[in-house]
Protein backbone atom coordinates (compact mmCIF):
# COMPACT_ATOMS: atom_id res chain seq x y z
CA UNK A 1 0.00 0.00 0.00
CA UNK A 2 2.87 2.34 0.94
CA UNK A 3 4.68 1.46 -2.30
CA UNK A 4 1.50 2.19 -4.31
CA UNK A 5 1.21 5.67 -2.71
CA UNK A 6 4.86 6.39 -3.49
CA UNK A 7 4.30 5.42 -7.15
CA UNK A 8 1.18 7.57 -7.25
CA UNK A 9 3.01 10.61 -5.81
CA UNK A 10 5.86 10.14 -8.28
CA UNK A 11 3.41 9.92 -11.20
CA UNK A 12 1.64 13.11 -10.07
CA UNK A 13 4.98 14.94 -9.74
CA UNK A 14 6.09 13.89 -13.25
CA UNK A 15 2.71 14.94 -14.68
CA UNK A 16 2.99 18.31 -12.92
CA UNK A 17 6.48 18.88 -14.36
CA UNK A 18 5.24 18.08 -17.87
CA UNK A 19 2.37 20.57 -17.46
CA UNK A 20 4.73 23.30 -16.17
CA UNK A 21 7.11 22.74 -19.11
CA UNK A 22 4.18 22.97 -21.54
CA UNK A 23 2.81 26.11 -19.92
CA UNK A 24 6.19 27.83 -20.21
CA UNK A 25 5.60 28.06 -23.95
CA UNK A 26 8.03 25.20 -24.55
CA UNK A 27 10.77 27.78 -24.10
CA UNK A 28 13.36 25.10 -23.71
CA UNK A 29 16.38 24.64 -25.89
CA UNK A 30 16.06 21.65 -28.16
CA UNK A 31 19.15 22.12 -30.31
CA UNK A 32 22.46 20.45 -29.63
CA UNK A 33 24.76 23.01 -31.33
CA UNK A 34 26.45 26.00 -29.79
CA UNK A 35 23.41 28.22 -30.45
CA UNK A 36 20.41 26.71 -28.72
CA UNK A 37 17.14 26.47 -30.66
CA UNK A 38 13.93 27.11 -28.76
CA UNK A 39 10.58 25.59 -29.63
CA UNK A 40 8.71 28.79 -28.80
CA UNK A 41 5.98 30.50 -30.82
CA UNK A 42 6.47 30.48 -34.58
CA UNK A 43 8.21 33.58 -35.91
CA UNK A 44 7.75 34.22 -39.62
CA UNK A 45 10.38 36.03 -41.66
CA UNK A 46 9.06 38.89 -43.80
CA UNK A 47 10.62 41.35 -46.22
CA UNK A 48 9.37 44.81 -47.14
CA UNK A 49 6.51 43.32 -49.22
CA UNK A 50 5.43 41.28 -46.22
CA UNK A 51 5.51 44.41 -44.11
CA UNK A 52 3.40 46.22 -46.70
CA UNK A 53 0.77 43.44 -46.38
CA UNK A 54 0.72 43.74 -42.58
CA UNK A 55 0.13 47.48 -42.91
CA UNK A 56 -2.98 46.82 -45.01
CA UNK A 57 -5.97 46.27 -42.69
CA UNK A 58 -8.44 43.54 -43.45
CA UNK A 59 -11.64 45.12 -42.13
CA UNK A 60 -10.41 45.54 -38.55
CA UNK A 61 -8.05 48.02 -36.89
CA UNK A 62 -4.45 46.83 -37.01
CA UNK A 63 -1.95 47.21 -34.18
CA UNK A 64 1.73 46.58 -34.93
CA UNK A 65 4.55 46.64 -32.41
CA UNK A 66 8.12 46.89 -33.73
CA UNK A 67 10.62 45.54 -31.23
CA UNK A 68 13.86 43.60 -30.71
CA UNK A 69 15.20 41.35 -27.99
CA UNK A 70 18.20 43.69 -27.65
CA UNK A 71 15.92 46.65 -26.89
CA UNK A 72 15.38 47.17 -23.14
CA UNK A 73 12.18 49.28 -23.34
CA UNK A 74 10.77 46.78 -25.86
CA UNK A 75 11.16 43.96 -23.37
CA UNK A 76 9.84 46.15 -20.59
CA UNK A 77 6.56 46.92 -22.34
CA UNK A 78 5.92 43.38 -23.60
CA UNK A 79 3.77 42.16 -20.67
CA UNK A 80 1.36 45.02 -21.40
CA UNK A 81 1.24 44.05 -25.05
CA UNK A 82 0.38 40.46 -24.13
CA UNK A 83 -2.36 41.78 -21.84
CA UNK A 84 -3.61 44.00 -24.65
CA UNK A 85 -3.71 41.07 -27.06
CA UNK A 86 -5.80 39.04 -24.64
CA UNK A 87 -8.22 41.93 -24.08
CA UNK A 88 -8.76 42.68 -27.79
CA UNK A 89 -8.42 39.25 -29.37
CA UNK A 90 -10.72 39.03 -32.40
CA UNK A 91 -11.52 42.74 -32.25
CA UNK A 92 -8.29 43.98 -33.79
CA UNK A 93 -5.45 42.37 -35.74
CA UNK A 94 -2.35 42.62 -33.59
CA UNK A 95 1.11 41.70 -34.92
CA UNK A 96 4.60 41.98 -33.54
CA UNK A 97 7.53 42.64 -35.87
CA UNK A 98 10.99 41.88 -34.55
CA UNK A 99 14.04 43.71 -35.88
CA UNK A 100 16.42 41.14 -34.49
CA UNK A 101 19.03 39.47 -36.68
CA UNK A 102 17.72 36.68 -38.87
CA UNK A 103 20.02 34.31 -36.97
CA UNK A 104 17.79 34.84 -33.91
CA UNK A 105 14.54 33.78 -35.58
CA UNK A 106 14.69 30.30 -34.06
CA UNK A 107 16.56 31.20 -30.91
CA UNK A 108 16.26 34.35 -28.82
CA UNK A 109 13.11 35.72 -30.45
CA UNK A 110 10.85 32.65 -29.87
CA UNK A 111 12.49 32.14 -26.47
CA UNK A 112 11.45 35.61 -25.35
CA UNK A 113 7.98 35.32 -26.88
CA UNK A 114 7.53 31.95 -25.18
CA UNK A 115 8.59 33.36 -21.83
CA UNK A 116 6.07 36.18 -22.29
CA UNK A 117 3.35 33.70 -23.36
CA UNK A 118 2.79 35.93 -26.40
CA UNK A 119 0.15 34.60 -28.76
CA UNK A 120 -0.09 37.39 -31.35
CA UNK A 121 1.30 36.52 -34.79
CA UNK A 122 5.03 37.19 -34.68
CA UNK A 123 7.20 38.29 -37.59
CA UNK A 124 10.86 39.14 -38.09
CA UNK A 125 11.64 41.79 -40.68
CA UNK A 126 14.73 41.20 -42.78
CA UNK A 127 15.41 44.00 -45.21
CA UNK A 128 18.55 45.31 -46.89
CA UNK A 129 17.14 48.83 -46.59
CA UNK A 130 16.03 49.91 -43.09
CA UNK A 131 15.29 53.36 -44.42
CA UNK A 132 12.66 52.15 -46.90
CA UNK A 133 10.93 50.01 -44.25
CA UNK A 134 10.90 52.87 -41.74
CA UNK A 135 9.48 55.28 -44.33
CA UNK A 136 6.80 52.73 -45.27
CA UNK A 137 5.56 52.56 -41.69
CA UNK A 138 5.46 56.30 -40.99
CA UNK A 139 7.20 59.51 -42.04
CA UNK A 140 7.24 60.38 -38.32
CA UNK A 141 9.47 57.42 -37.47
CA UNK A 142 13.26 57.58 -37.48
CA UNK A 143 13.79 53.90 -36.64
CA UNK A 144 14.04 53.99 -32.85
CA UNK A 145 12.56 51.02 -31.03
CA UNK A 146 10.02 50.26 -29.76
CA UNK A 147 7.39 51.69 -32.06
CA UNK A 148 3.70 50.89 -31.88
CA UNK A 149 1.32 51.93 -34.60
CA UNK A 150 -2.47 51.64 -34.63
CA UNK A 151 -4.13 51.72 -38.03
CA UNK A 152 -7.77 52.42 -38.74
CA UNK A 153 -9.61 49.89 -40.92
CA UNK A 154 -9.01 52.24 -43.89
CA UNK A 155 -5.23 51.98 -43.34
CA UNK A 156 -4.65 55.49 -42.04
CA UNK A 157 -2.76 56.00 -38.80
CA UNK A 158 -4.94 56.40 -35.71
CA UNK A 159 -2.10 56.47 -33.18
CA UNK A 160 1.67 56.17 -33.19
CA UNK A 161 3.87 55.78 -30.15
CA UNK A 162 7.66 55.98 -30.22
CA UNK A 163 8.87 54.44 -26.98
CA UNK A 164 6.99 52.45 -24.34
CA UNK A 165 3.22 52.41 -24.79
CA UNK A 166 1.01 53.42 -21.91
CA UNK A 167 -1.66 50.76 -21.50
CA UNK A 168 -4.46 53.22 -20.68
CA UNK A 169 -3.60 55.41 -23.67
CA UNK A 170 -3.42 52.63 -26.23
CA UNK A 171 -6.65 50.99 -25.03
CA UNK A 172 -8.43 54.37 -25.22
CA UNK A 173 -7.19 54.78 -28.79
CA UNK A 174 -8.31 51.27 -29.76
CA UNK A 175 -11.70 51.82 -28.11
CA UNK A 176 -12.28 54.80 -30.40
CA UNK A 177 -12.01 52.45 -33.40
CA UNK A 178 -14.19 49.58 -32.30
CA UNK A 179 -17.92 49.34 -31.64
CA UNK A 180 -19.06 49.83 -28.03
CA UNK A 181 -20.18 46.19 -27.86
CA UNK A 182 -16.72 45.02 -28.85
CA UNK A 183 -14.96 46.87 -26.04
CA UNK A 184 -13.51 44.58 -23.38
CA UNK B 1 -4.71 91.10 -22.17
CA UNK B 2 -6.52 88.60 -24.42
CA UNK B 3 -3.99 89.28 -27.17
CA UNK B 4 -1.13 88.72 -24.71
CA UNK B 5 -2.59 85.36 -23.63
CA UNK B 6 -3.06 84.35 -27.28
CA UNK B 7 0.49 85.36 -28.12
CA UNK B 8 1.86 83.45 -25.12
CA UNK B 9 -0.15 80.37 -26.08
CA UNK B 10 1.07 80.58 -29.68
CA UNK B 11 4.67 80.90 -28.47
CA UNK B 12 4.22 77.92 -26.17
CA UNK B 13 2.74 75.77 -28.96
CA UNK B 14 5.59 76.84 -31.26
CA UNK B 15 8.17 75.98 -28.60
CA UNK B 16 6.64 72.54 -27.96
CA UNK B 17 6.33 71.70 -31.65
CA UNK B 18 9.82 73.03 -32.37
CA UNK B 19 11.34 70.86 -29.66
CA UNK B 20 9.55 67.79 -31.03
CA UNK B 21 10.84 68.35 -34.58
CA UNK B 22 14.26 67.47 -35.81
CA UNK B 23 16.60 70.23 -36.95
CA UNK B 24 16.04 70.64 -40.69
CA UNK B 25 18.73 70.17 -43.31
CA UNK B 26 20.12 73.61 -44.14
CA UNK B 27 19.24 75.02 -40.72
CA UNK B 28 21.97 76.34 -38.46
CA UNK B 29 22.73 74.45 -35.28
CA UNK B 30 23.18 76.74 -32.32
CA UNK B 31 26.44 76.46 -30.45
CA UNK B 32 26.05 74.37 -27.28
CA UNK B 33 28.07 73.80 -24.15
CA UNK B 34 28.11 70.46 -22.31
CA UNK B 35 30.47 68.72 -19.88
CA UNK B 36 32.78 65.90 -20.90
CA UNK B 37 33.57 62.88 -18.70
CA UNK B 38 35.93 64.93 -16.53
CA UNK B 39 33.34 67.65 -15.95
CA UNK B 40 35.10 70.15 -18.22
CA UNK B 41 32.67 72.22 -20.28
CA UNK B 42 33.13 71.85 -24.02
CA UNK B 43 31.39 73.66 -26.84
CA UNK B 44 30.48 72.77 -30.39
CA UNK B 45 32.46 75.74 -31.69
CA UNK B 46 35.46 74.79 -29.56
CA UNK B 47 35.56 71.15 -30.68
CA UNK B 48 34.57 71.63 -34.29
CA UNK B 49 37.17 71.04 -36.99
CA UNK B 50 37.93 73.50 -39.78
CA UNK B 51 35.45 71.69 -42.04
CA UNK B 52 32.78 70.93 -39.50
CA UNK B 53 31.69 68.35 -36.96
CA UNK B 54 29.50 65.33 -36.45
CA UNK B 55 27.27 65.36 -33.41
CA UNK B 56 26.77 61.65 -32.78
CA UNK B 57 24.19 60.47 -30.25
CA UNK B 58 25.50 57.36 -28.49
CA UNK B 59 24.64 55.07 -25.62
CA UNK B 60 26.83 52.73 -23.62
CA UNK B 61 23.99 50.21 -23.36
CA UNK B 62 22.56 50.14 -26.86
CA UNK B 63 23.66 47.02 -28.79
CA UNK B 64 23.27 48.83 -32.11
CA UNK B 65 25.70 51.54 -30.96
CA UNK B 66 28.06 48.82 -29.75
CA UNK B 67 27.98 47.30 -33.24
CA UNK B 68 28.95 50.69 -34.67
CA UNK B 69 31.62 51.77 -32.17
CA UNK B 70 34.60 50.48 -34.17
CA UNK B 71 33.23 51.98 -37.37
CA UNK B 72 32.66 55.32 -35.63
CA UNK B 73 36.27 55.39 -34.42
CA UNK B 74 37.53 54.45 -37.88
CA UNK B 75 35.47 57.18 -39.60
CA UNK B 76 36.49 59.71 -36.94
CA UNK B 77 40.17 58.88 -37.47
CA UNK B 78 39.86 59.02 -41.26
CA UNK B 79 38.25 62.46 -41.28
CA UNK B 80 39.95 64.16 -38.31
CA UNK B 81 42.92 64.96 -40.54
CA UNK B 82 40.51 66.42 -43.09
CA UNK B 83 38.99 68.83 -40.60
CA UNK B 84 35.82 67.04 -39.51
CA UNK B 85 35.57 66.27 -35.78
CA UNK B 86 33.37 63.68 -34.09
CA UNK B 87 31.54 64.79 -30.94
CA UNK B 88 29.72 62.03 -29.09
CA UNK B 89 26.64 62.97 -27.07
CA UNK B 90 25.14 60.76 -24.40
CA UNK B 91 21.62 61.94 -23.49
CA UNK B 92 20.36 58.73 -21.89
CA UNK B 93 18.83 59.31 -18.47
CA UNK B 94 20.15 56.10 -16.90
CA UNK B 95 23.70 56.72 -18.04
CA UNK B 96 24.11 60.12 -16.38
CA UNK B 97 24.21 60.82 -12.65
CA UNK B 98 20.90 62.03 -11.22
CA UNK B 99 22.40 64.90 -9.31
CA UNK B 100 25.30 66.00 -11.52
CA UNK B 101 25.92 66.32 -15.25
CA UNK B 102 28.47 63.52 -15.32
CA UNK B 103 28.36 59.88 -16.42
CA UNK B 104 27.64 57.10 -13.97
CA UNK B 105 30.83 55.20 -13.13
CA UNK B 106 30.62 52.29 -15.54
CA UNK B 107 29.58 54.56 -18.42
CA UNK B 108 32.60 56.80 -17.78
CA UNK B 109 34.87 53.74 -17.90
CA UNK B 110 33.14 52.36 -20.98
CA UNK B 111 33.43 55.62 -22.87
CA UNK B 112 37.07 56.11 -21.92
CA UNK B 113 37.84 52.58 -23.11
CA UNK B 114 35.77 52.76 -26.28
CA UNK B 115 35.83 56.12 -28.05
CA UNK B 116 38.74 57.91 -29.63
CA UNK B 117 36.74 61.14 -29.72
CA UNK B 118 35.19 63.38 -27.07
CA UNK B 119 31.84 62.37 -25.59
CA UNK B 120 29.71 64.97 -23.83
CA UNK B 121 26.89 64.43 -21.35
CA UNK B 122 23.49 65.94 -22.02
CA UNK B 123 21.78 65.83 -18.64
CA UNK B 124 18.02 66.21 -18.95
CA UNK B 125 18.34 65.49 -22.72
CA UNK B 126 18.22 69.22 -23.43
CA UNK B 127 20.34 69.05 -26.59
CA UNK B 128 18.51 65.91 -27.80
CA UNK B 129 15.22 67.78 -27.41
CA UNK B 130 16.55 70.86 -29.15
CA UNK B 131 17.76 68.86 -32.15
CA UNK B 132 14.85 66.40 -32.09
CA UNK B 133 17.22 63.44 -31.74
CA UNK B 134 15.42 60.19 -30.87
CA UNK B 135 17.73 57.33 -31.72
CA UNK B 136 21.17 55.94 -30.99
CA UNK B 137 23.23 56.01 -33.08
CA UNK B 138 22.06 59.17 -34.83
CA UNK B 139 24.40 61.61 -36.61
CA UNK B 140 24.13 65.34 -37.31
CA UNK B 141 26.85 66.57 -39.67
CA UNK B 142 27.36 70.34 -39.70
CA UNK B 143 29.79 72.39 -41.74
CA UNK B 144 32.19 75.03 -40.41
CA UNK B 145 29.31 77.48 -40.07
CA UNK B 146 27.18 74.95 -38.16
CA UNK B 147 24.81 74.45 -41.09
CA UNK B 148 23.27 70.97 -41.01
CA UNK B 149 24.33 69.03 -44.10
CA UNK B 150 23.36 65.45 -43.20
CA UNK B 151 21.23 63.81 -40.53
CA UNK B 152 20.63 60.17 -39.69
CA UNK B 153 22.28 56.79 -40.00
CA UNK B 154 25.98 56.03 -40.40
CA UNK B 155 25.43 53.41 -43.10
CA UNK B 156 22.78 50.92 -44.17
CA UNK B 157 23.88 47.83 -42.24
CA UNK B 158 24.25 47.72 -38.50
CA UNK B 159 26.05 44.37 -38.61
CA UNK B 160 28.72 45.91 -40.84
CA UNK B 161 28.85 42.77 -42.98
CA UNK B 162 26.77 43.94 -45.94
CA UNK B 163 27.20 47.70 -46.18
CA UNK B 164 26.12 48.99 -49.57
CA UNK B 165 25.59 52.66 -48.66
CA UNK B 166 28.03 54.59 -46.50
CA UNK B 167 25.76 57.58 -45.90
CA UNK B 168 28.00 59.51 -43.52
CA UNK B 169 31.31 59.00 -45.37
CA UNK B 170 29.60 59.87 -48.65
CA UNK B 171 28.22 63.08 -47.12
CA UNK B 172 31.72 63.98 -45.83
CA UNK B 173 33.35 63.28 -49.18
CA UNK B 174 30.79 65.34 -51.08
CA UNK B 175 31.08 68.26 -48.66
CA UNK B 176 34.89 68.16 -48.71
CA UNK B 177 34.88 68.09 -52.51
CA UNK B 178 32.51 71.04 -52.57
CA UNK B 179 29.82 68.92 -54.22
CA UNK B 180 26.12 68.67 -53.47
CA UNK B 181 25.29 65.95 -50.92
CA UNK B 182 22.87 63.68 -52.78
CA UNK B 183 21.44 61.96 -49.73
CA UNK B 184 20.97 64.37 -46.86
CA UNK B 185 19.14 61.99 -44.50
CA UNK B 186 18.64 58.28 -43.91
CA UNK B 187 17.00 56.35 -41.11
CA UNK B 188 18.00 53.05 -39.58
CA UNK B 189 16.75 50.90 -36.73
CA UNK B 190 18.31 51.75 -33.39
CA UNK B 191 17.68 52.33 -29.69
CA UNK B 192 15.41 55.02 -28.30
CA UNK B 193 17.21 57.78 -26.38
CA UNK B 194 16.03 57.32 -22.80
CA UNK B 195 14.68 60.69 -21.75
CA UNK B 196 13.80 62.10 -18.35
CA UNK B 197 10.13 61.53 -17.46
Amino acid sequence: MQSLSRHLIRAVLVAALVVIAFQNGNAQPSGKGKTPVWDGPKVTQIDIDGLRKLLKPNGKPVLINFWATWCDPCREEFPDLVKLDAAYKGKIDFYTVSLDDLADIKTYVPKFLGEQKAEMPAYLLKTPDDNAAIALVSPEWTGNLPLTILLKPDGTTAYLRKGIVKYATITAEIDKLITPEAKP
Amino acid sequence: MKRAILLFTAMLVFAVSASAQSLAIGATMENFSLPDGTGKMQTLDGLKGKNGAVIMFVSSQCPVVKAYNERMNAIAADYAARGITFIGINSNVGEIEKTEAKPVGWVKDHIAATYKFTVLFDKGNVLADKLGATTTPEAYFVDAKNVLLYHGAIDNDKSGANITATYLRTAFDSALAGKKIERTSANAFGCTIKRVE
